[in-house]
């Protein structure tokens, strides 16, 4: 069917092609953060942003369409969900403003300092979010904030509700964040209020579950407390996340015998499919870094 | 294909308006928990009118955009998608297939050999974290959505490329469609 030269250079060809390919991902794992190749990376997406911005606010009718459809299907079986929750959180905040009305009266009496449950001073910057990636195993998305707003590399980045990843990548006008489904993720928590400490690792593919991995055996971890970023760090090595930020509920409890630790699973706060707007900490809370300092607990910075 | 300068800009301009739709728009509109994703498409279409190198080499840029505007792993998707383009332009060269509807089973086969051999790739890139089942859900839904979009896109593309094909599958198609109405009574049906 085919002459041998046609076939010599269709072969030919493929063998260049899947050369460069192998070369391209060696060179890539060779190199440091600051080689020709991520430079590369970097340069490509200040060229793209503009781009992606304008196509993503031109388009974003069209995703509201599609998601319109997705949410009335959904919205069905939020609504009993939803309806006990805010039952929940009524009674909740009944009981939290006692508390917080007992705090305030403590405050006086006592005068001491005590800082809220999220990290105060942290000068959060508000960006769009323009672009995400297709594939479940690199889970980033790219704002359009970048150095030029302040946000430098591994800043701590939250969305509605709680923690959704951080700063890995920041160009003048753009930024791309890894977010806690990525699954080269790892971020030190610890379960509220028994304290119970862990790293929080993905399950890739599955947005909506993460596991708190490493929580010793006796520590009791219940269905339903929340998870907070624990900020924790040694004299080296310090957590690049401050100290409670929530990052999920505790769903599931798994109490096998033979491992060494419980693997806890965890439903994040912040809906990781559908994020618009994000914010990142630009700050890092003046009282926490000579707090974390010290204390024991290797912590990650992925 | 015939390789000219004018069919690299088309050929190029089709895969930057793909990967930016892909991650500005089609990326971000989730259905049944899982999204579209255009660039094997897009692969698989040049490949199908184009043939075995066309189709290596655009999987090759494909991949190269997509690892560059998304900041994964270099090398990765353009090793995948080169493997892609390659597979569907040699179906097409050893099959000559030329059903109108073939763009369908060939956009998800490519899809599917895109989502298998990626995610063979970063297993052997070590991703080192634990990978939920739902991987594969999501893979299926994805190959079901491009199967949904593949007529478009193959047309899209067949329309862009066009006049730099050097053999256009639907056009020999229609070629040999003979008219049935020619000669004599007793020969209707045959070419005379």
């Amino acid at each position: 069917m085919f002459d041998q030269r046609t076939i010599r250079r269709r072969r030919a060809v493929l063998g260049v092609f899947v050369g460069l390919s192998v070369a391209l991902l060696t060179a890539y794992f060779g190199e440091s953060g600051g080689g020709i190749l991520h430079a590369l990376q970097r340069g490509a997406q200040e060229a793209l942003a503009p781009v992606e911005t304008g196509a993503s606010r031109a388009l974003k009718p069209v995703r509201d369409m599609f998601g319109w459809f997705g949410d009335t299907v959904d919205a069905k079986g939020d609504n009993d969900k939803l309806r006990k929750e805010v039952e929940s959180l009524r009674s909740r905040l009944a009981r939290a403003q006692t508390a917080q009305r007992d705090v305030r009266q403590f405050r006086g009496l006592v005068g001491l300092q005590r800082e809220s449950g999220f990290p105060q001073g942290t000068q959060p910057v508000t960006a769009r979010v323009i672009a995400r990636s297709p594939t479940v195993w690199y889970s980033s998305i790219k704002i359009d904030k970048g150095s030029g707003d302040g946000v430098r590399i591994e800043q701590p980045v939250i969305a509605a509700g709680g923690l959704i990843g951080k700063v890995t990548t920041v160009t003048g006008g753009t930024a791309e964040v890894t977010l806690i489904t990525d699954a080269q993720s790892a971020v030190a928590a610890q379960v509220m209020p028994d304290g119970a400490n862990g790293i929080v690792r993905p399950e890739v593919g599955n947005p909506n579950d993460l596991l708190l991995d490493f929580v010793e055996k006796g520590r009791r971890v219940t269905r339903g407390t929340t998870v907070v970023t624990s900020g924790f760090g040694t004299g080296r090595v310090r957590s690049i996340f401050p100290r409670g930020i929530p990052v999920g509920r505790v769903s599931k409890v798994n109490l096998d015998e033979i491992d060494l630790y419980q693997r806890v699973h965890i439903r994040p706060f912040a809906d990781l499919r559908r994020l618009d707007f994000v914010q990142v900490l630009t700050r890092r809370p003046p009282g926490q870094q000579s707090a974390s300092s010290g204390q024991s607990g290797q912590v990650v910075t992925p | 294909m015939i390789i000219s300068p004018l069919a690299f800009l088309r050929v190029g301009l089709l895969l930057l308006l793909g990967v930016i739709l892909q991650l500005s728009v089609v990326g971000q509109i989730g259905v049944l928990g899982g999204y579209a994703d255009l660039t094997p498409l897009l692969v698989a279409a040049v490949a199908y009118y184009g043939g075995s190198v066309a189709g290596s080499a655009t999987g090759f840029a494909a991949g190269v955009l997509l690892d560059l505007a998304t900041g994964a792993t270099m090398g990765a998707s353009s090793l995948v998608l080169t493997a892609v383009g390659y597979a569907v332009g040699r179906f097409r060269e050893v099959r000559d297939p030329s059903h109108g509807l073939l763009p369908v089973p060939i956009g998800a086969a490519a899809t599917l050999g895109w989502a298998a051999a990626y995610a063979g790739v970063s297993f052997m890139l070590d991703i080192g974290a634990t990978v939920s089942p739902l991987v594969l859900r999501d893979a299926l839904i994805t190959v079901l959505l491009n199967s949904l979009l593949a007529l478009p896109v193959f047309v899209g593309a067949r329309k862009l490329l066009r006049p730099s094909l050097a053999v256009d599958p639907y056009d020999r198609r229609r070629r040999r469609r003979a008219p049935r109405e020619t000669g004599p009574i007793g020969l209707r049906g045959l070419e005379v």
